[in-house]
């Protein structure tokens, strides 16, 4: 089955990349005569940035829709320059910008990732235009009666944004459950934001409706519509990973979970409202709070882009001076260790073994700076193989290459170990030929380590018994400490194997029996050379 | 087998180069042996989807990081490529051991991984492995798939996608271990058919499997 693992290739990747690419993602422009809106969605559309402006304008005397799309889009729209910040892909390397990438362009044509501004660009801008032309106009000819119809028209608008807010992040979840097998997160994102927008449809529809005089129970729709979109907007503070952490913690993906959260928040706010109520009546309960919801709206309302805006450059700035500091460390590094390398290299060009040697070290070095992860604990034993491995290559100039899976923490009895898979290591790098492969692998507290070469092999027999090296430094080191030595040797090459089970017995048992029985043939021959 | 390398009606192999480095890139068409024939080179994502549906070799030697295109290196070559993975197969190159380059591309298609400082003999052996639709795997690949999947066998069944048969186990650590495909044959008395057999099947459970271990243990190398 050749291609038995092509099932899952993108759909989505072709589509974009035929049909998407010519238009220009949607971002603010440079030339600008407020904010670089106008310019930016004209040349996002192909239409001519007068008809834009104009069309802007005319929008806003319809009840000030135009300033309020305006608002939108300007919070909204990255300029091109974040925008191409924000795209650059997260090199898999810290070197890799520097190595691979060329350089960004400013202009945001031919952005290193087109589709991600296609899709978070267009839809909250076209969508959301005529929702907010419709939501904005209906709520300003006034369905409310007298005064207070500015407050109605402001909650109305808030509402109808949480709805869309709600909407969107319940739908594109399920959504990601449902399609997720053959939609991209991509596609997921983009279907998002039509959700967004076609909830927010919704709400101007209805708010239309009631225009033509269409009675729609909004004084049981709105209220319900602001918790869910309160709700909604508080888990998207959450990202991802949090969220899962949560739901995680507080066990509410759990039967019952759910309605456990659910209850203990209604006793809190029936519990808030009994004891306010419990100094006036009812009815100015009420009103008090309506007041207060409302001046809190307002000003959300108010406030929000200007927010928004601050918290957007705050984040802009600080990820700014985390590369710039990270791209000084990188230098420093390079420079302290690979050039250093490197002109060392070119003064012992002569010497081949040398200049393996060299590299070797110098490849490893900056191996472990580039991915190894500094949170991770040392004084493991995965890291002590290694770094006996890389002082074995370092002393002998042949490549050792250590795999390992699994890991454990170092005692006593693992140091045994180490000890005597580096007397291996080295008996491997000395008499052996080509590289030597070493092999970890550590489970339920037992331990193995396997070390290969490929030299022409030796007879235990053979050994005179004043060479302690394999006898004594593998064999006997690895007996007095409770574990086993095996030593296959053929003219193919020459294979150590160590065996330290688990210092606890019972956790020992757990190893599986097929591991056992592919041991079996390996532990008479052991029988056969300890004996000796 | 379709190639005979002691002589007779050889076939050659039609097979692309992607990398970036124009000096790695001649240095490896040198090392190609004479059952290959270099068809097309390519640099960026852009140049290999267009190189390759041109071409259509029979394996692309790919590197894992490239540029261009959205940023997906060489999973993005593969999955731009889709529709040809019948007839071409890709074998993945990098100079990254990291687990999160290999695995991706390893789960986006490629038939299989090696390091960029393997010798010329070993690549064009990988090439042929991989042009006869067998899997290569690395001691390193094996460690990680060991990783992924734990070391503990399959109870019975061996369809099963997310673990690893008894046997599947004991091929993928003897890879571990350094043996090559000739060697597991003999250390487990079974023909290396059979040993190429069930490294595909564990390339193919690599590439299938959602299995809950493996998806956390990417999820922990930032696969996901």
């Amino acid at each position: 089955m050749p291609d038995s693992g092509s099932g899952n290739p993108d759909p989505c990747l072709d589509w974009y990349m035929t049909t998407v690419v010519e238009r220009p993602p949607l971002v603010r422009s440079s030339d600008r005569m407020i904010a670089g809106v106008c310019s930016g969605l004209a040349d996002h559309l192909g239409w001519p940035v007068k008809f834009v402006r104009l069309g802007m304008v005319l929008a806003c005397l319809a009840g000030g829709a135009g300033v309020a799309f305006y608002a939108w889009l300007w919070t909204m729209v990255p300029t091109a320059d974040e925008n191409a910040k924000r795209n650059a892909r997260r090199p898999a390397s810290p070197i890799a910008p520097a190595v691979s990438l060329p350089p960004v362009p400013a202009t945001g044509v031919g952005m290193a990732r087109p589709q991600q501004t296609f899709d978070a660009g267009p839809s909250p801008a076209v969508t959301t235009g005529p929702a907010a032309l419709g939501g904005s106009a209906a709520g300003s000819v006034g369905s409310g009666p007298g005064a207070s119809g500015t407050w109605v028209s402001g909650t109305g608008t808030e509402a109808a944004q949480a709805q869309g807010f709600g909407t969107a992040t319940g739908d594109a979840w399920w959504d990601g459950r449902a399609l997720g097998s053959w939609f991209s997160f991509r596609k997921i994102q983009y279907g998002k934001e039509i959700l967004l927008g076609a909830a927010l449809l919704l709400v101007a529809a209805i708010l239309i409706a009631r225009q033509f005089g269409v009675d729609v129970p909004l004084g049981t729709l709105i209220p319900a519509a602001a918790i869910l979109g309160g709700a909604a907007i508080a888990w998207m503070q959450l990202d991802e990973t949090r969220r899962a952490g949560l739901v995680d913690k507080t066990k509410a993906d759990q039967a019952g979970g759910w309605v456990r959260l659910a209850a203990g928040l209604a006793l809190v706010v029936a519990g808030v409202l009994v004891m306010v109520s419990g100094s006036g009546s009812w009815e100015q309960t009420w009103l008090a709070l309506l007041a207060s919801v409302a001046v809190l709206g307002g000003v959300a309302l108010v406030l929000l882009p200007w927010g928004l805006k601050f918290w957007k450059d705050l984040e802009t700035e600080r990820a700014g001076r985390v590369r710039e500091t990270e791209r000084a460390e990188i230098a420093a590094h390079l420079h302290d260790s690979v050039l250093q390398t490197l002109a060392l290299i070119q003064r012992r060009a002569g010497s081949e073994q040398d200049v393996v040697r060299l590299a070797r070290a110098q490849e490893r070095e900056l191996r472990a700076w580039l991915f190894s992860d500094p949170a991770k604990e040392s004084g493991l034993l995965a890291e002590r193989i290694k770094a006996v491995a890389a002082e074995v290559e370092d002393a002998h100039g042949h490549a050792v290459e250590v795999v390992t899976v699994g890991d454990s923490t170092m005692t006593d009895r693992h140091e045994a170990l180490v000890q005597a898979a580096r007397e291996a290591m080295l008996n491997a790098a000395r008499h052996g030929g080509g590289t030597v492969s070493v092999y970890l692998e550590s489970a339920d507290g037992s331990t193995e380590i396997f070390i290969k070469d490929r030299g022409p092999g030796f007879a235990l027999d053979a050994i005179p018994d004043d060479r302690l090296g394999v006898k004594e430094s593998i064999i006997g080191r690895m007996k007095r400490h409770g574990g086993t030595a095996v030593i296959n040797s053929s003219s193919d090459g020459t294979e150590v194997r160590l065996a330290l089970p688990s210092a606890n017995p019972e956790a020992g048992e757990s190893r599986t029996s097929e591991v056992r029985n592919s041991e079996a043939r390996n532990s008479e021959a052991l029988n056969g050379e300890t004996k000796q | 087998m379709t190639i005979n390398p002691g002589g007779g009606t050889v076939r050659s192999v039609r097979v692309v180069i992607v990398d970036d480095h124009t000096i790695f890139r001649s240095g490896l068409k040198a090392d190609l042996d004479s059952r290959m024939d270099v068809v097309g080179e390519a640099g960026t994502v852009e140049q290999a989807i267009a190189v390759i549906a041109e071409t259509r070799p029979e394996v692309v030697l790919l590197d894992v990081h490239l540029p261009g295109g959205l940023g997906g290196g060489g999973r993005e070559v593969i999955a731009g490529s889709a529709a040809l993975l019948g007839g071409t197969s890709f074998l993945a190159l990098s100079v990254s051991d990291a687990a999160e380059d290999v695995v991706s591309v390893i789960r986006a298609g490629a038939r299989g991984y090696v390091t960029k400082t393997i010798s010329g003999k070993e690549i064009s052996d990988a090439v042929i492995r991989v042009a006869d639709g067998d899997a290569v795997f690395s001691p390193r690949l094996a460690g990680f798939v060991l990783d992924a999947f734990g070391t503990a066998p399959a109870d019975i069944a061996d369809d099963e996608l997310d673990k690893l048969s008894a046997r599947e186990l004991e091929v993928m650590r003897l890879i571990a271990r350094g043996y090559s495909y000739k060697e597991v044959g003999k250390e487990l008395f079974i023909s290396i058919k059979t040993v190429e057999t069930h490294v595909s099947a564990v390339l193919r459970k690599l590439q299938l499997s959602s299995r809950h271990e493996l998806t956390k243990w990417a999820a922990e190398r930032r696969l996901l």
